[in-house]
């Protein structure tokens, strides 16, 4: 009965190597900058502070270590709740945006950039307006006496749109030598100014994350079809509340700390598909760890590439749409069969 | 008594689509439900597996009312296969039949080491052990309605519900997936209810020497519950169905006698 132990999960070298990777992630990005740094700097800052000099010290607590940590909870919460949400609609093409949080948030940055002079605001109202995006296309979806996930996901396009539309107005009545360029940089997402004040931000993805971690099981089930999952003793509603709660925490949390980045919540969970299958159970925590190691990388060459730094929205896109050819091409895909 | 529908009335709008139904199944008991399209077969599992809540009358399950049962109960108490249909994601073979244990594990539980042994013994028993690790939607209708059984099976409920569970098997699989139901039904005390169009399945049942039942269900008029031998007969094929038919008795070489329908014509009034 070895075989029935380890089949559905993953084994131990596996999960150790999944825990690890992020963390080595964070601690390469620490010695990469335009303030070089050996590796003893970089190790006694982080064990033995007064040790070191001002400079090395700054550089790598204040500045590279926040930021690392930062973009390893947006990579990680972006890939999981793409990965849940694609599960809970039943539908490959969905990603973490689906249910207008996005546009929400983006609404929200909006309104806090040109009528409160942006600045803590700026997170107060992205967070807000992202959740208030998911509840109203939640319940837009819910409204139709039929729910099916086709009927949600339209909930979320149409709300998604709504917004879209609030900004176009926002940017319009937005002055354009000061606040219309904030708006466009908070759309292409980066994480230039974080700091520790912004780690805050780690709680509520954290338990999103959490809350989907717990919950991977039934995303299988749930992927069957609500039917289905029913007759099999899943209490649809409750597990759905809690999954798509626990996704919008994440991303609401993600974008309102580094502003809009698309293609990681679609295709990390795709990449997960394509290492390891299909099945939740293994596709969640590889998608944690997945979304963690390729956020804060890219967010590594977004800040070392050039002399000045590339929005890190794009350049997800540009390094990551030629690896997933790479991969679709080895592997012929995780999901087409 | 494991399925108890008593005086079960139920409609979609005023006009009624189920009145007055009663039926029992007994442990390893099996009930059929015939009936043209649109008579009510597919609402009927419905109200059992408590997707339909506002009917009139009473369905038990095991003596408890399904509509007192939480959805992890009822799903201790009933397995359904359902219709073929294609997920959205190749989960492996193991990983579907697996899911028949969701019941057993919280709301954000897990199947544990026993589940998984369940799982396997499941797929050993219905003997798909080939294809077990093979993706499901990979797999053809034949083979697909057998990871279901075993999905079923995996559950661990007295009563099984299926709905049409050989449309679209081809003639060899149907009559595999029917020995297989009948050897769970006698060796494992598996109750059955299921709706299908072949008037050969409660035949063959009843041949087979099962406790069988079979509800004609027809719109506009009263459902009748009687054995498969006096229900389908040319009266009331007529008049159910519209259809001239007659009922021949046939001795086999292995010595069953089976009986079976022949077919004249279609009365079009």
């Amino acid at each position: 009965m070895q075989k029935a132990k380890t089949a559905g999960s993953l084994s131990l070298p596996v999960r150790a190597l999944l825990i690890i990777l992020p963390f080595a992630a964070v601690f390469i990005s620490l010695f990469f900058g335009r303030y070089h740094l050996s590796l003893s700097e970089v190790v006694f800052s982080l064990i033995k502070p007064q040790s070191v000099s001002d400079a090395a010290r700054v550089a790598v607590i204040h500045l590279r270590l926040p930021r690392a940590i930062a973009s390893a909870f947006v990579g990680a919460s972006l890939a999981v709740s793409g990965a849940a949400f694609q599960s809970v609609f039943r539908n490959p093409l969905v990603n973490s945006g689906i249910l207008g949080v996005s546009n929400g948030a983006g609404f929200g940055a909006c309104v806090a950039i040109v009528f409160f002079g942006g600045g803590v605001f700026t997170y107060i109202f992205s967070f807000a307006f992202a959740v208030s995006a998911v509840l109203l296309s939640y319940f837009a979806g819910r409204i139709s006496r039929v729910t099916t996930s086709i009927t949600m996901i339209l909930g979320g396009v149409i709300v998604g749109t709504f917004f879209s539309a609030l900004v176009s107005i926002m940017k319009y009545v937005a002055d354009p030598y000061s606040q219309l360029p904030s708006i466009t940089f908070w759309f292409m997402g980066s994480f230039a100014s974080v700091n520790y004040s912004h780690l805050f931000a780690a709680i509520p993805m954290g338990v999103g994350m959490l809350l989907i971690f717990l919950s991977r099981w039934k995303l299988n089930v749930l992927s069957m079809g609500e039917r289905e999952a029913a007759s099999l003793g899943v209490d649809v509603r409750k597990c759905q509340v809690l999954i798509i709660g626990g996704a919008t925490l994440c991303t609401a949390a993600a974008v309102c700390i580094s502003g809009t980045i698309g293609w990681v919540g679609l295709v990390i969970p795709h990449i997960g598909r394509m290492i390891t299958g299909n099945s939740n159970q293994k596709l969640i925590p590889v998608s944690i760890s997945l979304g963690a190691c390729f956020m804060v990388l890219v967010d590594l060459l977004s800040r070392t590439l050039t002399g000045s730094e590339i929005p890190v929205g794009i350049l997800c896109a540009l390094v990551g749409t030629p690896f997933f050819v790479y991969l679709l091409k080895k592997t012929k895909g995780g999901f087409a069969t | 008594m494991i399925l108890n529908i008593d005086n079960l009335s139920f409609s979609y709008d005023k006009s009624p689509l189920l009145s007055d139904l009663s039926v029992t199944a007994e442990k390893g008991g099996i009930i059929c439900l015939l009936g043209p399209n649109g008579s009510g077969k597919t609402t009927l599992l419905d109200c059992v597996l408590g997707f339909h809540r506002n009917y009139s009358g009473s369905i038990t399950v095991c003596g408890k009312d399904v509509l007192s049962l939480s959805r992890p109960e009822l799903a201790k108490l009933v397995s359904y296969v359902p219709q073929l249909h294609t997920p959205a994601f190749p989960y492996t073979v193991r990983e579907v039949v697996l899911m028949g244990r969701t019941a057993r594990s919280g709301l954000l539980g897990a199947p544990k080491k026993d589940d998984y042994e369940i799982c396997d013994s499941s797929i050993a028993r219905i003997g798909i052990e080939r294809f077990s690790e093979r993706a499901y939607t990979e797999l053809s209708g034949g083979e697909r309605k057998l990871v279901l059984l075993a999905r079923a099976i995996a559950q661990n409920a007295p009563l099984i519900v299926l709905d049409e569970p050989t449309s679209s098997l081809d003639f060899r699989n149907e009559l595999l997936f029917l020995e297989i139901l009948t050897d769970l039904v006698r060796k494992d005390s598996i109750s059955v209810l299921m709706a299908t169009h072949t008037l050969q399945h409660p035949l063959y049942f009843e041949s087979e020497g099962i406790d069988s039942k079979v509800v004609m269900l027809c719109k506009d008029r009263p459902a009748r519950t009687g054995t498969p031998g006096g229900l389908i007969t040319p009266e009331t094929l007529y008049e159910v169905y519209g259809v001239h038919a007659e009922v021949a008795e046939i001795h086999t070489d292995s010595g069953k006698t089976v009986k079976t329908v022949a077919v004249s014509g279609i009365d079009n009034k």
